[in-house]
């Protein structure tokens, strides 16, 4: 019956594009110079306007990757003027998206606040979302669980028939994903978390406003978004007393640091404070010995994220080596792992993708306490 | 066969060169201290901080996870007339192994309680020697229904697999987070233990090695063959269980405080035997003692990699130095001193 079903819809989108030969001679005729949005920051999208229909492109799904994808998004009432050929893109889909399924929490928060969260129709660990909203359509049975992102659940998937899949991935193998495209539902990779900055990751609610046809609305949402990171920014830059911070802890007895050009040192660069590892020139995290990061930190005035770790003596009893830090001792250390959802997902991983001005707020708050009185953190919390 | 005064020799050799690597490892790091400095506070006049508290426990470590592995791994050699014997083989770093898996990986599964323990770091210790424990239980019940011993290998073999296979579904469930402290657990670590977590490891580790001295008779007589033990007078049943107690606990606390250490305990007896020629255990086991040590403590001082900060995981070190090693010599003497 399902598998009907979803011929039925291939057959009919087959049958929309073919009987549109017409206008295509027509669109040859007349045509009209592509507009190209051009994004501020992020750089693994981008969208090309033709006259009848969009070309959304995705450029670095996931690190070192070289393949380039090609969607095409035909606004509804074009769908009869329009003619492309299936073999061409990646994938072909109508927009405004009516039923949607994404798989990271960083895609929630964009969906709210182009307030079309009620067309998310699935997730792959609905635990992990956190957002009061979302939330309530989940405990209301309007969202389905879909598994795990690595292994989501195929049938359920199927059975809910989303017009699009937003995936992520580590690299290009997910099977899953291979399976999603073959029985016709596009996957679209996103790729937020490659980009190297707080501003391009949060730039990608653009990527969610094209495919809602809220283009306008996503542009808004992020220029005020930019203007209060910026504002704030301003605001920092003018002190002259830069804390010393030490981020990270140790797995083991290597201890992982966020590399200097990473965007979370970005953020901390930002918020004018002299992170130690400010002048390490690689992307992503550094692996360093507990000897090196002792040496240099053991009298930094912060330390922000140590890892997992929930309260101060939770950080003792892994290792006795972490009470010996000055921040330590002073009780100076934050974290945002407290920051809990209702059912434990962590807000940080879901919302600060999207409000990094949030974020560096929370970085001034905690290293120039003088500065942004009334603002209550949104994420990091002291660890008690 | 050499005499008694060429191991002499051989053996304060070893010692002096087990107190050069002991001090080689102290004084080499990440961070450069001046051996002035690395003496004091080694007497206590200097109060550093890092040799105190990191790197003289971590050489400490070394030489404890060296020393244990390589005998557990004499142990089984001899206990199952088997070269490729090791403690692994008994399903006892299997079974730490599962216990390990359940705290790390378990909150994904059953959440709730695991999910505030899994942080503790002697949950994860009091886990691995209770699944070593298990197995170990599982195993002498099964050896006293079973008299071979290759059946025993087996067995053990098949515990293995069982843990594996229950480790792959729970790692299924487990988030990222979860995976990724189980997989560096899987990796090994000398240097994250406190000198109070010394003291306990020391204690079952001395337990050990004194049930191995008292079998020391027994395992030369097992070289025979268990007929030819029994008509010898030996009580099998009695020395095998000693044999094996003594196997799991330097395995199983060693798996249970710093990891499961790749091929030390399968190699080091066999760089012992192919060096001192001999399969006597009152000679072998004080070398592979000393080897093991040893072995390790090189091992550790190549992972720190010396004067830049970053370091790598040992078990990598173990297998990438100690594996050429072992061929080299083989090949070198042409057959396996077995």
């Amino acid at each position: 019956m399902l598998q009907n079903k979803h011929f039925f819809i291939v057959y009919f989108l087959l049958f929309i594009i073919t009987s549109c030969k017409e206008d295509k001679r027509l669109n040859r005729t007349l045509p009209s110079q592509p507009e190209q949005a051009k994004n501020k920051y992020a750089e693994g999208f981008s969208v090309i306007k033709n006259d009848n229909y969009s070309i959304l492109y995705i450029k670095n799904p996931w690190p070192k990757s070289e393949k380039h994808y090609k969607y095409a998004l035909i606004p509804k009432e074009n769908v009869s003027k329009v003619t492309l050929n299936k073999a061409n893109f990646d994938g072909i889909l109508t927009i405004p998206v009516q039923k949607i399924v994404v798989t990271s929490t960083t895609h929630i928060p964009a969906l709210e606040l182009l307030g079309v969260e009620e067309t998310l129709i699935g997730f792959p660990g609905t635990n992990y979302v956190s957002s009061e909203r979302t939330r309530l359509r989940i405990d209301n049975k309007d969202i389905r669980e879909l598994g795990k992102n690595e292994g989501i659940n195929t049938e359920v998937l199927l059975e809910i028939q989303p017009d699009l899949v937003v995936g992520f991935g580590i690299d290009g193998n997910n099977k899953t994903f291979e399976t999603i495209k073959k029985s016709g539902t596009p996957v679209i990779y996103n790729g937020d978390w490659v980009e190297t900055s707080p501003l391009a990751k949060a730039e990608w609610i653009k990527f969610f406003g094209v495919l809602y046809d809220k283009e306008k609305v996503a542009d808004s949402i992020f220029n005020q978004i930019e203007t209060e990171y910026l504002k704030t920014k301003a605001i920092a830059s003018k002190l002259t007393k830069q804390p010393t911070v030490l981020c990270g802890a140790m797995y083991k007895d290597i201890w992982y640091l966020p590399n200097g050009t990473s965007p979370e040192a970005q953020i901390l660069k930002d918020a004018n404070v002299n992170y130690l590892w400010s002048d390490t020139k690689d992307k992503g995290s550094i692996a360093l010995s507990f000897e090196t990061v002792f040496n240099k930190a053991k009298d930094a005035d912060l330390w922000l994220s140590p890892s997992y770790y929930n309260s101060l003596n939770s950080l003792k009893k892994a290792s006795e080596h972490y009470s010996e830090f000055k921040a330590f001792k002073n009780k100076n250390v934050y974290s945002f792992v407290n920051t809990t959802g209702k059912t434990g997902g962590v807000m940080y991983y879901e919302l600060g993708t999207a409000r990094p001005d949030l974020v560096l707020k929370d970085i001034i708050k905690i290293c120039h306490p003088e500065l942004l009185e009334d603002y209550q953190t949104s994420f990091f919390k002291p660890l008690e | 066969m050499p005499n008694t005064h060429s191991y002499k020799l051989s053996f304060s050799i070893l010692i002096l060169v087990l107190i050069l690597c002991f001090f080689t490892n102290i004084s080499l790091g990440s961070v450069s201290i001046p051996l002035r400095t690395i003496l004091d506070s080694l007497i206590g006049t200097t109060d550093n901080y890092i040799i105190q508290n990191y790197r003289l426990p971590k050489a400490i470590t070394a030489i404890l996870v060296g020393s244990g592995l390589g005998i557990s791994g004499l142990l089984m050699q001899t206990l199952f007339r088997n070269p490729l014997a090791g403690p692994f083989v008994l399903g006892i770093s299997s079974g730490a192994s599962l216990g390990v898996a359940l705290i790390i990986l378990g909150s994904g599964v059953f959440g709730g309680v695991f999910a505030t323990l899994f942080i503790s770091k002697w949950s994860v210790v009091i886990a691995a020697s209770l699944g070593s424990f298990l197995v170990l239980l599982a195993v002498l019940l099964v050896s006293s229904k079973v008299r071979d011993t290759m059946a025993i290998l087996i067995i053990g073999l098949m515990f293995g697999s069982i843990t594996a296979a229950v480790v792959s579904v729970l790692s299924y469930f487990s988030s990222a987070e979860q995976l990724q402290q189980y997989i560096f657990w899987g990796f090994g670590s000398l240097g994250n233990l406190s000198w109070n977590e010394i003291l306990i490891f020391f204690c079952i580790y001395l337990f050990g090695i004194v049930l191995t001295v008292v079998s020391i008779k027994a395992l030369n007589t097992f070289l025979l063959g268990e007929n030819y033990a029994k008509s010898l007078g030996l009580n099998i049943k009695q020395s095998r269980l000693i044999i094996i107690l003594a196997t799991s606990l330097l395995a199983g606390t060693i798996t249970a405080f710093a990891g499961p250490i790749a091929f030390i305990g399968l190699a080091i007896p066999h760089m012992t035997r192919q060096l001192f020629n001999t399969s006597n255990h009152k000679i072998l086991l004080p070398a592979v003692f000393l080897f093991g040590a040893i072995v390790m403590l090189i091992c550790d001082s190549i992972a720190q990699l010396p004067n830049s900060g970053y370091m790598l995981p040992i078990n990598a070190i173990t297998s990438l130095i100690g594996a050429p090693v072992v061929i080299w010599l083989l090949v070198r003497k042409r057959k396996m001193m077995f």
